[in-house]
């Protein structure tokens, strides 16, 4: 239990490293070439641990509806995004807003997803956050 | 664009770059029930290598050398996708544990703030330090609180 909280919790700083690492890359280059270089690193290493362990490809791998292949191209603008946005605002601000949208954006999909009413918990989150955006809109980042 | 206005862009930027993050953690999930998790990831960064590739143009003018004076770039600063493929394995086997998703996407969160914290007061990899204002403390811990209602209430 103990590994799997430390495994969680530094796979979050890794998460912050990556954008840190991207955002340095994006300052000297550009946003878009950040992105490409992190999915040409990801895809490099994923497909040697891929080789070394195997079961890389399933039967079923490619017989999924098209649209579910389409989370790599999502993901490069949103690297080429964030790698931007962490030298303009910081790491601390970056970080809280993209959690915000995230939150906002994944309860919006689960609505039109699944058409489920939101909960009360819920709907006080959003209010909450939505609070938080306006607090973090009101002041100026920090040089 | 004025310091104010380019704040205002990036904070905007920030919310709609979280939005596509979870669309783009749905679609993986979806791929990863298909092929697993591995695969599912595998097959995100092949994908948008090529989708980076056809948008070649917008950045290839970027990486020519210029005779502006740059700071070099330090060999470590290629590594963010090392980093972010590594996260995945991490973060598909601590799913598999007892804290389940939303303990992982809980603990995930707490790790990636502390962090950013962290990078901001030293300034971590080559980004400019930032000391932590009142007003960003007081809209974090909005977010959090806001985050975990979300999380938490909708299980």
């Amino acid at each position: 239990m103990i590994e799997a909280v430390v495994l969680a919790f530094v796979a979050g700083g890794l998460v912050g490293v990556s954008r840190q690492l991207n955002g340095r890359l994006a300052v000297s280059t550009s946003a878009l070439f950040a992105s490409f270089c992190n999915h040409l690193v990801g895809f490099g290493l994923l497909t040697a641990i891929g080789l070394a362990i195997g079961g890389l490809l399933s039967d079923g791998a490619f017989s999924g509806p098209w649209h579910i292949y389409f989370g790599g191209p999502v993901g490069v603008v949103f690297v080429a995004l964030s790698s931007w946005i962490i030298g303009q605002i910081g790491a601390t601000r970056s970080t809280m807003l993209i959690i915000a949208g995230q939150v906002l954006g994944g309860v919006a999909l689960d609505w039109v997803l699944t058409g489920k009413p939101v909960s009360i918990a819920a709907l006080c989150g959003i209010i909450l956050i939505v609070a938080g955006v306006i607090v973090a809109q009101r002041q100026r980042s920090a040089g | 664009m004025s310091p104010r206005r380019i704040d205002l862009a990036a904070n905007l930027a920030a919310l709609a770059a979280g939005a596509l993050l979870s669309l783009m953690v749905h679609l993986n999930g979806e791929l990863a029930r298909q092929g697993g998790a591995l695969f599912s990831s595998w097959m995100a960064h092949g994908t948008g290598t090529v989708a980076a590739l056809l948008v070649i143009p917008l950045w290839w003018k970027a990486i020519q050398p210029s005779d502006a004076p740059r700071q070099a770039i330090p060999l470590w600063a290629y590594f963010g996708g090392f980093a972010g493929a590594v996260t995945v394995i991490m973060t598909s086997t601590a799913v598999n544990s007892s804290l389940a998703l939303s303990g992982t996407l809980a603990l995930g969160l707490a790790g990636q703030i502390v962090f950013s914290l962290a990078a901001d007061r030293w300034g971590l990899f080559g980004i400019a330090k930032r000391r932590l204002r009142l007003g960003d403390a007081v809209a974090l811990a909005l977010i959090i609180a806001g985050s975990a209602l979300v999380i938490w209430g909708s299980l």
